[in-house]
């Protein structure tokens, strides 16, 4: 017979102390050091302004566009790190909250500090996992997959994008060639 | 404990290459992300050039229009100058109605044998209203005969309409509605492709700008009006801001016709002016849903609307006012109200450099300060010294206190209430909305106003009604919600910028007044080409008009760049560079994002040779070593306007103009451009451009005498055309329906 697990009688003491929450780490604004030049901060002015869509020209935008402002000025944040630096908004946030120039520019600089966004070989290398007989060619059809199901999703009309007219009469795309024409931008 | 059986051994295994595919994954779909943002960039500052440069246009028509207009009502006449400025307006010349019967008379028009063209019979039947969109697919033209034909039935009929159309989705008829088509056949084949003719059974709506621009306006207009003519009370049409002949003579609609019809263009047109001006304003559905071609303002009253007599206002430019009677000596009977802030200049907001604040709700300009008159200058005539004592502007207490017995005054009551119908139709013509809340004159477009969500909201309770459907701009999608989806705007162009810069749409709507949208874009090429062929495309052409732009303004920009080069070194910061040029152009663009796309070369520390640069342009100027330097760029800068001029001046619409005409309209161009011209510049611009010594010139050939053409593109396209990729450059021939 198994021992009875015997209930213990809660001790009458002071309550144990709640153990301490995790502390999810926040974006702190003021901690960043901004290195840009001038000439480079007059440049994101001309792009910000570009995505600002609001009628006074109030040189705000949405949250929504800080990431993709941040890609068109040359930095390659994931997902994960763009949400990090909003302060992790909820999802309806993403079109309402705005968010102006000055508050832009440390989380632009955050991104600078990353890594570097990959070379051609990191590219190629990346692409040759997939080459499953070795002979500088990968499957389409695996590509697509992997692109929508993998790492940071990518949705069915931007794999669509992404891969329009690469395919040859196989289905088989030739990566060295793919990763020159998406980096020939 | 879990069951033996643990995954952990063959995930190992496949665990560093799940790793390497992921690893992968993300690196590409990293890229992918930047890359797209990237594409994103670009194509939005490309539709902010051609957007700029589009209403830029827009602009220069107003304040042209605006300062003729002012001549007209001021000017004290005298031969020469009268005839020339009494030219400018002659739709208010009063036709009696056996003149008309004499424009109206085809009869005396023969089709030759040999006419491969469709032939009409009417009325109309359905079997001819279908034959005619063939006969245009197959790039055939109507023979002048039948097109005055068609458009005398069209005229009787319009004259029928009221202001308002009303129509109902009774027994669940869906209507179908168009935006703006600017004579592009191939979306309106497109769309009766996809969604079928208008019918009885299929109700169309489309809502003007049927016409300029594109290269088959008149084709586009045929179709409309035949189909109007067999259904009457199921096609409906709004007038737009293009159906107005002076706009006409500026985009491309007046030339058209005169082009394809050599001997009665003019004919054709007369008669269109007549036609445009009887089209309906509006068109409600089930009384719920508006559709108008620009949009409302905080004035708009749809009863107003309703009562005007719509066939007065010939083009939406110009109050349908009476001309006092002229008087030989000094004229002081100023329009108090031109001076003083009221109805006139609020109707039409003078326009504005367009700046990156552009919507800054700003006061009305001064008009005075606009123009200048000519420094020095012989002894002129009284009318030449009264028009000078106005443009001085400066003394506008004199002025008011001279026009107490205006003959405006007498006309008090009726020429408010013309005024305020003006208004309305201005506004409902030219008007786009605007995100933030308030109604602010559009001084972007010169004409109507900014509207916001709570006028719509305010408009929409006022008429019991849910929605406004307008056109009027160009949006990438073809269509655009705004104010709380309160608002659509839909554009059926597609495009229009250039290949592939955006697509068209319609609408269909049927007893719940829900909008269905449905997208197209013409010519399949374009679905072919990926994103960054389609943008980069597009910013080509962009760019290039853009650098032509910049090399006519030449003098001023070197004149800017000197005054920050302060130390004459022939260099700029870069910073100089983009706040010179944007303090030229008056375009509010992104001057230092375009600066890889405008300067080829720039010194280590960023700077840039300004000289230099206007050679990097490429742009190849004609050769006319013998015309005076400040006279070629004004030819250069001021292309349209002064073809547009030229043609308002031709006014037998013969495509030339004689010598004296040609030089009264320099003379009045360098007063209104603020430019000193020597009689002797002149006479010598004359003289190269009539090759012929006949004493005439042809408009036509001074034009491209004048074009500024791009060095750069002739090698690229040179470039391309070995590189295979040539078919992405030329428009498709034929419509290719097969979607």
């Amino acid at each position: 017979m198994a021992p009875k697990k015997k209930e213990e009688p809660k001790p009458v003491e002071a309550p144990k102390p709640e153990p301490e929450r995790p502390k999810t780490p926040v974006f702190d604004a003021a901690s960043v050091k901004l290195e840009f030049t001038p000439e480079q901060i007059e440049d994101f002015k001309d792009a910000f302004q570009l995505f600002d869509r609001t009628p006074a020209n109030e040189m705000k935008i949405t949250y929504a566009q800080c990431g993709d402002l941040t890609r068109a000025l040359g930095q390659n944040p994931t997902n994960k790190e763009i949400m990090y630096v909003l302060g992790k908004p909820k999802p309806e946030e993403m079109q309402t909250k705005m968010l102006n120039f000055d508050e832009f520019l440390p989380m632009h600089q955050h991104f600078c500090k990353g890594k570097d966004s990959g070379t051609y070989e990191d590219f190629v290398e990346g692409l040759r996992v997939f080459d499953k007989e070795g002979n500088g060619t990968v499957m389409g059809a695996e590509l697509r997959h992997v692109l929508s199901v993998m790492g940071e999703k990518l949705k069915e009309d931007e794999v669509e994008q992404l891969m329009q007219n690469q395919e040859d009469a196989n289905g088989c795309i030739n990566y060295e060639a793919f990763v020159k024409h998406i980096m020939a931008s | 404990m879990g069951c033996g059986v643990s995954k952990s051994n063959l995930f190992q295994k496949s665990d560093s290459k799940a790793v390497t595919s992921i690893k992968a994954a993300v690196l590409i779909q990293h890229w992918y992300r930047q890359y797209v943002a990237r594409m994103e960039l670009k194509r939005r500052y490309t539709w902010h050039i051609f957007q700029s440069l589009e209403y830029s246009g827009e602009q220069a028509q107003i304040k042209l229009y605006n300062f003729l207009g002012y001549l007209m009502d001021n000017f004290t006449p005298s031969s020469n100058e009268r005839n020339l400025i009494s030219h400018f307006f002659r739709e208010n010349e009063v036709c009696r109605d056996s003149e008309w019967e004499r424009f109206f008379d085809y009869k005396n028009i023969d089709v030759p044998e040999i006419y491969s063209g469709p032939h009409l019979t009417f009325p109309l039947t359905l079997e001819q209203g279908s034959g005619l969109v063939d006969a245009f697919r197959n790039k055939r033209q109507l023979h002048s005969r039948y097109v005055l034909q068609l458009l005398l039935d069209t005229w009787r009929l319009l004259r029928k309409f009221p202001n308002i159309s009303r129509v109902s989705t009774c027994q669940s008829k869906e209507i179908t509605i168009c935006g703006d088509l600017h004579g592009q056949l191939e979306d309106l084949l497109l769309i009766f492709y996809k969604n079928g003719m208008p019918s009885h059974e299929r109700p169309y709506v489309f809502n003007g700008d049927f016409v300029d621009r594109g290269d088959n306006s008149i084709e586009v207009l045929l179709i409309l009006f035949s189909f109007l003519l067999l259904y009457p009370n199921d096609v409906h049409l709004n007038r737009g801001n293009h159906e107005d002949h002076i706009v006409n003579l500026r985009y491309g609609f007046t030339k058209e016709v005169l082009t394809k019809y050599k001997m009665h263009g003019k004919r054709i047109l007369k008669l269109l002016q007549k036609i445009f001006s009887w089209l309906p304003l509006a068109t409600v559905i089930d009384q719920k849903v508006l559709v108008l071609h620009g949009g409302i303002s905080d004035t708009t009253d749809l009863s107003v609307l309703a009562r005007v007599d719509r066939h007065k206002y010939v083009s939406a430019l110009r109050p349908p006012k009476k001309r006092h009677p002229s008087t030989a000596n000094v004229s002081v009977d100023y329009e108090e109200e031109v001076w003083s802030s009221g109805r006139r200049r609020s109707s039409v907001a003078l326009p504005r450099p367009l700046t990156r604040g552009t919507f800054q709700n700003t006061s009305l300009p001064d008009f005075s300060d606009r123009v200048r008159p000519p420094v020095g200058g012989a002894a002129e005539r009284r009318g030449r010294l009264a028009l000078q004592g106005a443009l001085l502007g400066g003394s506008q207490q004199a002025l008011g206190a001279a026009a107490g017995t205006g003959p405006s005054q007498d006309s008090g009551e009726s020429s408010d209430h013309s005024e305020d119908e003006w208004k309305q139709i201005l506004d409902l013509l030219w008007s786009d909305p605007m995100t933030q809340d308030g109604c602010v004159p559009n001084e972007v477009r010169g004409g109507g106003c900014y509207w916001g969500p709570d006028v719509t909201d305010d408009f929409l309770s006022r008429h019991n009604m849910t929605l406004i459907i307008r056109s009027h701009e160009c949006k990438q999608e073809g269509y655009e919600f705004c104010h709380n989806r309160k608002v659509l705007t839909l554009f059926s162009a597609s495009n229009y910028y250039d290949v592939a810069s955006n697509r068209g749409a319609y609408v269909k709507l049927g007893p719940d007044l829900v909008p269905y949208l449905i997208q197209y874009q013409a010519s399949s090429k374009t679905r072919e080409l990926t994103v960054r062929q389609r943008v980069g495309q597009t910013e080509h052409s962009a760019l290039r008009v853009l650098r032509k732009q910049l090399f006519s303004h030449k003098s001023d920009l070197i004149s800017a760049f000197q005054d920050l080069d302060k130390e004459n070194t022939g260099l700029v910061s870069l910073k100089d560079w983009a706040e010179a040029v944007e303090g030229v152009m008056h375009l509010g663009l992104p001057w230092r994002m375009l600066r890889s796309q405008l300067i080829s070369r720039r010194a280590s520390d960023g700077a840039v040779d300004y000289r230099q640069w206007f050679t990097e342009l490429a742009i190849q100027e004609p050769n006319m070593e013998h015309i005076e330097k400040g006279l070629l760029e004004m030819l250069y800068r001021h292309r349209s306007t002064l073809e547009t001029i030229f043609r308002i001046v031709d006014t037998d619409n013969s495509g030339v103009i004689n010598m004296e005409d040609f030089r009264q309209t320099w003379k009045l161009l360098s007063i209104y451009l603020k430019m000193e011209f020597t009689e002797e510049a002149i006479s010598d611009l004359a003289v190269a451009i009539d090759t012929n010594g006949d004493g005439c010139i042809d408009i036509q050939e001074f034009m491209e005498a004048f074009r500024l053409s791009d060095k750069k593109s002739r090698l690229e396209r040179g470039r391309s055309m070995f590189m295979g990729t040539a078919h992405d450059l030329q428009r498709p021939e034929t419509v290719d329906p097969d979607l």
